[in-house]
This record gives structure tokens, C-alpha cells and sequence, in this order.
């Protein structure tokens, strides 16, 4: 059966592929510090150095966390290793991923779904890479060319794809997605207004934390009632 | 040596070439495999294909968006950084307050400060620390979560998909919000301004994407309309984006 193929040689392989790019990977970050430090003589104080990581670590701890596990359900294992490594998760990687399986017509969490999804993933880091590339080597001339009423509607592009995606996905599940935008939109004016202040960082993780694990509860319930 | 020189030389280049070269290996490693097991459980070339393309054009608007960002870590952190921060691991949001956590450890506040070669080595140093945490925990639980979720649903596939589906409306949902909700706390907090009318704009982009797609997507499914559905998402960015701009 298929099903044996995929779980019995697919999974493992997988899991090979990322655990070893993905500890890897860990290391290879650092050889810009390393050139740093070997190169010119630039090594920073270990207090310093500490002080910064302890910030950073409490802005940017419970993300570490919650992100791999919010958006596992969507991404699969394999686009866990891949879109952790490469990022941009949450503007590219999982918009991505969801059109691949739009266009080729499989349903997500499904093994068709998953293969599909990390195509989609790799896709998108390529040619992620490509632009920023071209970017980087052209630098600062490809911003000083553009009118700034082109850099002003850029920052409409994000807002504006992800109302074009909650649609594009909420079609299948319309009362489903009404729900969920109303809660959503409650749990994020009162982070807005402060309420949970008391949670450290809420603001960077509670609202997608929230909205994805309210979702999976309403999405499992209501499958249970149609039964 | 100017602290720019430093970070634009070609020792940076290289050095930094070598981490997003290792990312486009790992996505090329993954497609791969995903390729020949899609053959095997029965996805056709052309189906795969399509998946593809239609990954690569929905890929392009961010990742633009992305390199405007990157632009803002070229003046601070230089070229070579910024590049390899915004194709590993990184997100723009991300980057520029680790580097400035970095830098103001020294004393270095980035954007008024000039840069210095020890604040440069800090922002280089807490940009990978602060940002290797989310590569950990992921590369070490990614197999277990699969379990987790199995057992979940008891190894039955329609809860798996439920489970699927409603966690990716959950994140666009959440997405949305973000910019839905913003002028209405904003406005309670007597933000500023032009703090009020960006997000103004932001949430009428959002609004606007929401509604061109669904009536392409009406229009495409209606008539059958073939190429209107690989591009509707295009059409639908570029059209918000158009008239959130003029208004």
C-alpha cells in the first residue's frame, strides 16, 4: 500500500534529511561570527554578549517554542525542518505551501497534502533566495530607484495577502472562518489594549497560538456534531 | 579599517554565502525526496508541476517585501548580513530588534549611532544566537510532533485533515486580526497620527484583499475560468495594494 511507502521510507528518510540539516545548519549560522572574530579580531565580551541574549532570549524565548508547534499542523514534519531553517514562515512559507495545494488540488494533512506542501516550501526558498540575492549584490540602488509611492504600497502587500488567503481557504469551511475571524479579532484587541500584559511577550505569540488552537477545538467539535 | 568595510568585504561575502547556500541545498534536498515519494503514492509530473509554479508566483510579492526590509539591515549591519539573515532562519521584524539588542548592549543605538566594530560583532553574535533557539527545538521535535498529532486522532485521516484545515484558517484569521484590530485599540490609546492612518490602510488592504478574491474566485469558479484561478492571488495583491496606495 501507499501508506507503507510513506510512512515506512518517506518519514524516515525525511527525518534523516532534517535532523541532519537541521543541526548542521545550527553550526554553518555561526561562520560569520567566526570570520568575524578570525579575520578582523572582533570577538565580543562574554557580559555584553550575555546581557544581549538574556533580552533577546525573553523577547523572543516563547516563540521558539510556540511557533514550531502552531504552525506544525499545517506545515508537516518536513516543512517543520525546512521553514524553521530558512524563515519567513508566516509571510511566505506557509502561504506557499497552502497555494501549492490549492493548485494541485490535494486536501492539507494528508500525505498527498504533505508532499505537496514541501515542494510548495522549497519552491518559495529558492526563489526567496534568488530575490534577496540580486537584492543584496545590487543593494541600496534598487531601493533609491523605486518612487516612494511604490515603498508606501508595499507595505500593503501583506495585510492585503492575507485577507486574500483567509478567503481563499475559508471558502470550504465559510461558517467555520466567520467564527474564527470574530474571535480572532476579539483576542487581539484586548492583547492590543493590554490585557494580557501580565503573560510575558503575549504580544508576539498569544494571538497566533490562540487563533490556531482555538480553530483545531471549534474545527474538531463541530466535525464530531456532523457525525 | 572603517567598520562598513568590515562588514561589506569579500571575507563577509563568503562567510556568509556559505549558511544560504546550505539553506537552498536543504530545500533541494527536501524537494527531491518529495518528488520521488510523490511519484510513488500516485501525484502526477503535471500535477506537481503546477504546484510548483503556482508556489514560485505566489512566492514573489513577500519576497520583495522582504527585500525592502533587508534594505534597512544593509545600511546598519551591511550587505553580506543582512542577506544571510533574511534567507536563514530570520524574519525582518526579527532581525532588526536583535541587532539592535546587540548593539545597545555597547552602547550603539542602531540608526543614530555610528556603527563601531565591537557592535558590529555583537549584532552579528545576537542575531545568531537569539534566532538558532527556533532551529533547535525544531529540528529536535519535528518527528514528534507527527506522533503527537497521530495519536491525537487516532491514526484517522478526516480528523487529521479537520485538524489541518482549521489550523491554517487559524493562522490567516489570526493574521488578519492583527491588522483588523489595530486602528480600533490604536484609537483607544490616542495613538499618533500617521501611526492612525498606516494602520488605517493597513486594514482597508486587508479588507480589499479578502473581497477581490472572492469575487475572482466567484467569477473563476462560475465560468470555469482556468488561468484566473492560478493568478486570481496575484491579481488580488497587486489590485489592494494599487488602491490602498491611491486612497
Amino acid at each position: 500500500m501507499n501508506g507503507n511507502f510513506y510512512k515506512d521510507e518517506y518519514m524516515p528518510q525525511v527525518n534523516k534529511i532534517g535532523k541532519l540539516t537541521g543541526y548542521l545548519g545550527v553550526l554553518v549560522a555561526f561562520t560569520p561570527a567566526l570570520v568575524l572574530a578570525v579575520v578582523y579580531g572582533i570577538v565580543p565580551k562574554p557580559a555584553a554578549l550575555l546581557t544581549a541574549f538574556i533580552s533577546g532570549a525573553s523577547a523572543f524565548g516563547v516563540l521558539w517554542f510556540v511557533e514550531p508547534i502552531s504552525y506544525f499542523p499545517v506545515v508537516g514534519p518536513a516543512g517543520t525542518y525546512m521553514a524553521f531553517l530558512s524563515g519567513n514562515i508566516s509571510n511566505m512559507r506557509i502561504p506557499c505551501a497552502s497555494m501549492a495545494q490549492v493548485a494541485a488540488d490535494v486536501e492539507p494533512g494528508t500525505e498527498k497534502g504533505s508532499i505537496i506542501a514541501t515542494l510548495g516550501m522549497a519552491v518559495s526558498i529558492i526563489i526567496n533566495v534568488s530575490v534577496l540575492t540580486i537584492g543584496a549584490i545590487l543593494g541600496t540602488s534598487v531601493l533609491a530607484m523605486l518612487p516612494d509611492s511604490v515603498k508606501a504600497a508595499l507595505n500593503y502587500l501583506l495585510p492585503a495577502l492575507f485577507g486574500a488567503l483567509l478567503v481563499q481557504f475559508g471558502m470550504k469551511m465559510i461558517k467555520h472562518s466567520v467564527i474564527m475571524v470574530v474571535i480572532a479579532f476579539a483576542l487581539y484587541f484586548a492583547i492590543g489594549m493590554g490585557v494580557f500584559n501580565w503573560l510575558p511577550g503575549a504580544s508576539n505569540w498569544l494571538g497566533t497560538l490562540g487563533c490556531v488552537f482555538i480553530s483545531i477545538a471549534v474545527g474538531i467539535a463541530t466535525l464530531s456534531n456532523n457525525k | 579599517m572603517d567598520v562598513m568595510q568590515i562588514a561589506n568585504g569579500l571575507p563577509m561575502w563568503i562567510a556568509c554565502g556559505i549558511p544560504v547556500v546550505f539553506v537552498v541545498i536543504q530545500a533541494v534536498l527536501f524537494a527531491k525526496g518529495a518528488y520521488s515519494a510523490g511519484k510513488k503514492v500516485g501525484l502526477s509530473d503535471e500535477k506537481m508541476k503546477k504546484a510548483m509554479k503556482s508556489s514560485a508566483v505566489t512566492s514573489i510579492g513577500p519576497s520583495i517585501v522582504v527585500l525592502s526590509g533587508m534594505l534597512s539591515l544593509l545600511v546598519t549591519v551591511g550587505g553580506p548580513v543582512g542577506w544571510m539573515r533574511l534567507s536563514m532562519i530570520g524574519s525582518v521584524m526579527f532581525e532588526s530588534i536583535a541587532a539592535g539588542l546587540g548593539t545597545s548592549a555597547v552602547g550603539v543605538t542602531l540608526g543614530t549611532d555610528a556603527m563601531t566594530g565591537e557592535a558590529l560583532g555583537m549584532a552579528v553574535w545576537t542575531m545568531i544566537l537569539c534566532s538558532i533557539g527556533w532551529v533547535l527545538f525544531s529540528t529536535f521535535a519535528a518527528n514528534k510532533m507527527d506522533k503527537i498529532e497521530h495519536k491525537l486522532s487516532k491514526g484517522n485521516a478526516g480528523t487529521l485533515t479537520t485538524i489541518a484545515s482549521a489550523a491554517i484558517i487559524g493562522v490567516f484569521s489570526a493574521m488578519c486580526a492583527s491588522h483588523l484590530s489595530k486602528p480600533f485599540y490604536s484609537m483607544l490609546q490616542k495613538a499618533d497620527a500617521a501611526a492612525m492612518s498606516s494602520s488605517w490602510h493597513n486594514l482597508m488592504a486587508c479588507i480589499l484583499g479578502a473581497v477581490i478574491m472572492f469575487i475572482l474566485t466567484q467569477i473563476a469558479n462560475k465560468k470555469n475560468i482556468g488561468w484566473l484561478k492560478e493568478w486570481s492571488l496575484t491579481i488580488t495583491i497587486l489590485g489592494a495594494m494599487i488602491i490602498t496606495a491611491l486612497i
